[in-house]
């Protein structure tokens, strides 16, 4: 084969991905960037205001807020869904039984509609017939305002949030453990290495690149988590569980200025690959993990 | 492993999976419960007179046999799709070093930060200039270029080791072949987990075929489900019914595909 | 296998390629619609005996969640390609994207429909919509939970509850009955409204250019808010943490449910293993109800102008305006149908409707505002900051009143 066709093999690779992309993701964001200069309620002419938005969002007591309360939630459901869905993973790694039914019990939470979840975590949870109330009531303890206290509100959110998506991280984990060879373990065990050393020195080294794909994936799933938090709050009480992309989608769709939402989205954006860019970048100095 | 710290394992599994799944149970056994007895109060789990009168009564209320139909026609054909072109961006990014490597691929992760609501309206504009609006072609090509089955595969793909490749090349095979032939088995274990997530993705999609598609006719699950719920009031019974039949293909293509999580099976080929 | 796959592939492109449907020469109109109850099966009624007319015409429905009718209008709108037809709750919200139905229809088209809905659909001197029903907002009550607790429900609406009367008697019903609560509060702020309107306030000044809410009535109207909340007389989980009101009701968790003729036939088909019916509402200094409504109306950049035009004509016409009401329990915003005959609930309308003609003429046109929508969901949230006592009365009236203006003149430029 010629060098030249060699050279040329992985654009070719790339290509029916990048195309796509380009066509439904890269022009209609440009577009949105470019729509973050302007004031636009889609149903009369977008108007010129420069950057406008971007003062106003940087001014804005609220945005700040949000962003704060975003950061909180975020940074309790990485590592919580991490823990979760690693510990999941090894569990049924190992050769139990009932594992498969088991993994699909795990993976069943992953598949609902937020709007079921929303509905099916009331009941256990809500301030009105939630069980855990009248459960409470009955032993003759006082109901607990699990819905409408900001602060436990917050707690549900985050611990609804790793239920739902646990058994999704699971499977990408499950996935990453085959990729481990057996003959490590065999060997450690020869050298008399206790299940956690090699948990410790073999798994957890070894999974670094899948552990990469869980913290990018569910960071940012994190911070643009909108449908679960709707159905299971609305965002309350007050704002107290309104987090940055619903309040995107209340600028776009609610006060109808997509210009001030999209200004918004660009903010995200970049917090988000900023993010990322220390996630990689803390990846790759610990050697081997990210190429 | 010994004996007693196996069973302990299970039982501790068994124990978690039972706090994962009893939300899940609420719904399915809800389903079979009359109007009013699902937000009674005391709350009750287990219903009291079962009846499949949710089912019937949604059923009729809608064409959902159509709906289950095209849902399942486009996560078909967008899971395999997604399939054959993600694994092979994938590949090239975890196997290859080239110009512009770093680029595509942030950029692919990259535009998984982006809010989809944001930018619907050009998305709709490029829909249907290229006359894929109202075509269930515009819910299975689109969405098909995911970024996360790109950094999965690729995550998967540099761990296996480059000498693979190397010998395949020296006995002559063509690049398509390396890695059709000898690639593509080898990540078996995450192209499983892709087919899954894959399938899942396309059969829960709401907002994009909802932005896509016009025509009841052409409506798929999620968008069909989601007009249950209305300004003021949810039509709770037959939601949860319709929920719990849109469940069952999910959990059938993860029941048919999760065998591949066995130890041993995916790497029998690297052990040389 | 592979090949098999791949042959598979092409087999289906082909096939779906040739199932494109070989459509006869028909007209299609597309309708944008949302339901709550039975509606939107009562218009595919009135489609299809429309289309046994019309032959040439194909009425395509689009069923949308309501939440979602925003997105999907916004991006059909933007994207060149409206709907040619839309059920609207707001039509000044929408007003620049309609198609004008005055050269179609004239003026005079609205003389037929009662006065207070034209505020709603004549912008700048045109007629962008039709009125389909007016809503009214109003108490619903679970007449066994009243009786449990022996209490009576004014009949007359000469000796109405005041609102202390109210309260009290509410508190004796969750005392005294199997109610959990005493009243379901829709969490809209088009719902609190009839508090204000009870009160005495409005939300705008009469030229709709400022807020009016910054007075003491305002004040009052947060305060017996606040006090509903405070008695846990209104669960708190509604306001501040997104229950829905009508699951509660429904459910027999609650005395009453304060919502609006709309919900009838949610109640007759799904609220059976009870009783309920309709009460007049207490007064605060007056008596009041909000007056709400839906409409119709066809986008500029529709395909078929004419026949959408005439699509409305014939849904709001006399005989077909009353079907769709008396089938939906709606109330008919037609002068000539102010007379329906309904199989259910006729003395629930007989409230309803006393309601609708004592309120004062605010409660009818704050509502017709083009922007009372977008400022609808922020001023809720500064009730929420009040609920939560972040906020006195006084400093969340001052506060909407500042938020409301600055939307205002944001848009008003």
């Amino acid at each position: 084969m010629s060098d030249r066709k060699r050279l040329l093999t992985p654009y070719l690779f790339v290509l029916p991905n990048v195309l796509i992309f380009l066509i439904f993701v890269v022009f209609p964001a440009i577009y949105g960037l470019v729509l973050s200069f302007t004031k636009w309620d889609v149903i009369s002419d977008p108007v010129f205001v420069g950057l406008k938005n971007y003062i106003s969002i940087f001014s804005s007591e609220s945005f700040w807020d949000t962003t704060r309360k975003t950061f909180i939630y975020v940074f309790a459901v990485v590592p919580w869904t991490f823990v979760t869905s690693l510990a999941l993973a090894l569990l049924l790694d190992m050769k139990i039984r009932l594992r498969s039914v088991m993994r699909a019990l795990f993976y069943i939470p992953s598949m609902l509609s937020a709007v079921v979840i929303g509905v099916s975590w009331r009941w256990i949870l809500g301030d009105n017939f939630g069980v855990i109330n009248y459960l409470l009531e009955r032993a003759g303890f006082k109901s607990v305002g699990w819905l409408t206290t900001p602060s436990w509100t917050m707690f549900v959110v985050i611990l609804v949030s790793v239920w739902a998506r646990a058994g999704y991280y699971m499977v990408i984990f499950l996935a990453g453990l085959q990729s481990i060879s057996s003959v490590y373990y065999e060997a450690a065990r020869i050298d008399g290495a206790s299940v956690w050393q090699q948990f410790w020195q073999i798994t957890l080294p070894l999974l670094k690149p899948t552990s990469l794909v869980v913290v990018v994936l569910t960071g940012i799933e994190a911070f643009k988590v909108f449908d679960l938090i709707v159905v299971m709050t609305t965002g309350g009480p007050g704002k107290a569980t309104t987090f940055l992309v619903q309040d995107i989608y209340r600028w776009a769709f609610e006060r109808g200025d997509l210009g001030y939402a999209s200004a918004m989205s660009v903010v995200l954006l970049l917090i988000l690959g900023l993010l990322t860019a220390v996630q990689f970048g803390i990846a790759e100095r610990g050697g081997n993990a990210y190429e | 492993m010994n004996k007693w710290s196996k069973r302990l394992a299970e039982l501790s599994g068994l124990l978690l999976a039972l706090v994962f799944v009893i939300p899940v149970l609420w719904v399915v056994l809800s389903s079979f419960k009359s109007g009013y007895e699902i937000f009674a109060w005391p709350p009750t789990f287990l219903p009291e007179n079962p009846n499949l009168g949710n089912y019937v009564q949604a059923l009729k209320k809608s064409n959902f046999g159509l709906y289950f139909a095209n849902s399942f026609y486009v996560s078909t054909l967008s899971t395999m799709l997604t399939l054959v072109i993600n694994s092979m961006a994938g590949y090239a990014l975890a196997k290859f070093s080239f110009r512009g490597n770093r680029l595509i691929f942030f950029s692919f992760i990259a535009t998984l930060m982006i809010p989809l609501q944001v930018i619907l309206v050009p998305i709709f504009l490029v829909v249907k200039s290229l006359g894929l609006y109202n075509s269930l072609w515009g819910v299975i090509i689109p969405p098909a270029a995911t970024p996360t089955g790109v950094f999965l595969v690729r995550q998967y793909m540099i761990t296996i080791p480059d000498e693979i490749m190397e010998s395949a090349r020296m006995d002559g095979a063509s690049e398509w072949k390396i890695f059709w032939i000898v690639m593509m088995p080898l990540a078996k274990p995450v192209l499983t987990a892709l087919t899954i997530f894959s399938f899942m993705w396309r059969w829960n999609d709401f907002l994009w075929p909802f932005i896509v598609i016009g025509t009841q006719r052409k409506y798929t699950i999620q968008v069909a489900i989601a007009n249950f719920v209305g300004q003021f009031s949810v039509d709770w019974n037959s939601l949860l019914a319709i929920s719990v039949l849109a469940m069952v293909p999910m959990l059938i293509v993860f029941l048919i595909f999760q065998r591949h999580f066995m130890k041993g099976i995916a790497l029998s080929g690297l052990k040389m | 296998m592979k090949k098999q796959a791949a042959k598979l592939l092409i087999v289906l492109l082909v096939v779906s390629a040739l199932s494109i449907p070989a459509l006869a020469q028909k007209k299609v109109l597309d309708f944008l619609w949302f339901s709550d109850g039975v509606e939107g099966d009562v218009l595919k009624e009135i489609i299809a005996d429309y289309q046994k007319i019309r032959p040439d015409i194909e009425i395509n429905v689009i069923e949308t969640p309501f939440q979602d009718l925003r997105i999907r209008l916004q991006t059909m709108i933007a994207g060149g390609t409206p709907p040619d037809l839309s059920r609207l709750v707001n039509v000044g919200d929408f007003a620049p994207a309609l198609l004008d139905l005055t050269p179609y229809l004239g003026l005079e088209y609205i003389d037929d429909f009662v006065p207070s809905t034209h505020r709603n659909v004549i912008i700048d001197g045109k007629l962008m919509a039709v009125p389909v029903d007016v809503t009214a907002n109003g108490v619903i009550y679970n007449k066994d939970h009243f009786a449990q607790a022996g209490i009576e429900v004014p009949t007359n609406p000469e000796d109405v509850w005041s609102w202390d009367e109210f309260v009290e008697n509410l508190e004796i019903v969750v005392e005294k009955s199997s109610a959990r609560y005493g009243l379901a509060y829709d969490y809209t702020f088009h719902r609190w409204l009839t508090i204000l309107y009870q009160a005495g306030g409005k939300l705008f000044t009469d030229d709709w250019t400022a807020m009016a809410i910054n007075t003491p009535e305002g004040e009052r109207a947060i305060e017996f808010f606040v006090e509903l909340h405070d008695k846990e007389i209104i669960p708190r989980s509604i306001w501040l943490g997104g229950e829905n009101p009508n699951t509660l009701f429904r459910a027999g968790l609650t005395a009453a449910h304060w919502s609006g003729n709309w919900m009838l036939t949610n109640y007759r088909d799904n609220a059976t293993h009870f009783n309920w019916g309709v009460m007049y509402m207490p007064y605060g200094k007056v008596r009041s109800s909000v007056l709400g409504g839906k409409y119709v109306a066809s986008f500029k950049d529709s395909n078929h102008p004419e026949e959408a035009v005439e699509f409305i004509k014939y849904f709001t016409s006399t005989e077909v305006n009353a079907k769709f009401n008396e089938e939906s329990l709606f109330i008919s915003p037609r002068l000539d149908n102010a007379q329906l005959h309904y199989d259910f609930g006729a003395d629930m309308f007989e409230v309803f409707s006393r309601e609708l003609a004592v309120s004062p003429p605010h409660a009818g046109s704050d509502w017709a505002h083009p922007f009372a929508g977008r400022i609808g969901d922020d001023l809720r949230d500064i009730i929420v900051e009040a609920l939560q006592h972040k906020l006195t009365p006084k400093e969340a009236v001052e506060k909407m009143e500042q938020v409301g203006n600055r939307i205002l003149d944001d848009y008003m430029k």
